[in-house]
């Protein structure tokens, strides 16, 4: 056989595309992907509640105790319990919300997105935290008459986890992205699909 | 780029240019569920492509290239699931046509996948027609390394061809 007859047997599929599009299958992937969505906002949130209060007590009872009360660091602590406060409150609301979806694919999918918007926002906003608590914390050091090494290792840590925690945002940015195009193409399907019932 | 924008030129693209995806996603993926794996890779990177897409080249050279780069990528990862267990319970989103696809064109993606991923990137594209310029620029590199590579693969693919119509296939 030679290459023009090959390409000729390649031509026969351009009439008939190989595949068609299952969109319960593509509902099934919404439904898996929105359940992973929510594990990991769940776990992350509780996770950082209970890391910034027990941090907050810490650094409160340690402060307490000390001969010498720190101010940067009871502002330190005060901040990290408002941050706290503020993560309980927005996973209430994040619940309560959850529950003006419908129990649709679409539903579904809508809910997918607005859990990863929330992980989104969640994550800019723990990445800017990083400032206070990260300028507090050097002021409180300073204070205490800590040797400038201290210091140095204190900043270098603090620019580390301001620099992950924009790798974990990007990430948390992507799955949203991800989300919303399989939205965009269920969507589409959907439309495509009337198109063709007409 | 407005969002509406992009997502009605993603829309047009998926729309029009539905059976280039599905030729390299047969080409590349062996079982259903690194079919629909590879289909969704490359449904998001045609995605994101959209806004840097600056009309240098067809739409056809340009999804060609992003699906192809996709592919071979997603090739290296070694995800593969052909190992993986209890999948004839699996939905899969692409579904093959009840239409039984031509016997020939069965052989012919078969023969496709034995090659390696930059082969197979080749051949698909010399089977829809790109010229050898073409197939240079889209897997970046230069058109005499085509030349060397098209005419190995059109003598296997002929010698193949040759060898299964002798077994009266």
């Amino acid at each position: 056989m030679e290459f023009e007859e090959l390409q000729k047997i390649w031509d026969l599929q351009n009439s008939q595309p190989l595949y068609t599009i299952n969109e319960k299958a593509l509902y099934n992937r919404i439904a898996a992907k929105k359940k992973q969505a929510l594990h990991i906002t769940n776990t992350s949130e509780l996770l950082l509640i209970i890391v910034y209060i027990g941090s907050a007590s810490f650094i409160l009872g340690m402060n307490l105790s000390g001969q010498h009360g720190n101010i940067f660091m009871f502002l330190m602590a005060a901040w990290i319990f408002i941050i706290a406060l503020y993560l309980l409150m927005s996973r209430i609301r994040r619940i309560k919300g959850s529950k003006r979806f419908d129990r649709s694919i679409g539903g579904d999918l809508s809910h997918a997105i607005s859990t990863a918007t929330y992980q989104v926002r969640l994550s800019q906003l723990m990445r800017w935290n990083m400032l206070p608590i990260g300028i507090l914390a050097l002021l409180g050091v300073g204070e205490g008459g800590k040797p400038a090494w201290v210091i140095v290792l204190l900043l270098i840590f603090f620019a580390f986890a301001y620099y992950a925690g924009g790798l974990e945002h990007s990430i948390y940015k992507a799955r949203k992205r991800d989300l919303e195009i399989l939205q965009n193409k269920l969507k589409n399907e959907a439309s495509s699909g009337d198109d063709s019932s007409e | 780029m407005t969002e509406n924008e992009q997502h009605h030129i993603y829309e047009k693209w998926l729309g029009q240019h539905k059976a280039l995806i599905f030729k390299i996603v047969r080409a590349y993926a062996f079982s259903a569920m690194d079919q629909d794996d590879l289909f969704q890779e490359i449904i998001i990177q045609i995605w994101h492509s959209i806004p840097s897409f600056r009309h240098e080249a067809s739409v056809t050279t340009w999804l060609y290239r992003i699906s192809l780069n996709t592919a071979i990528k997603w090739t290296r990862k070694e995800r593969k699931y052909y190992h993986a267990d209890n999948l004839d319970n699996v939905q899969h989103i692409l579904q093959e046509h009840s239409i039984q696809m031509d016997e020939r064109l069965i052989w012919l993606y078969e023969e496709i996948y034995k090659l390696d991923a930059i082969d197979r990137s080749i051949t698909l594209l010399l089977l829809d027609g790109f010229s050898y310029k073409d197939i240079a620029g889209i897997l970046g590199i230069t058109e005499s390394n085509v030349g060397v590579k098209i005419n190995r693969i059109k003598k296997y693919l002929i010698t193949k061809s040759k060898k299964h119509y002798y077994h009266g296939i």
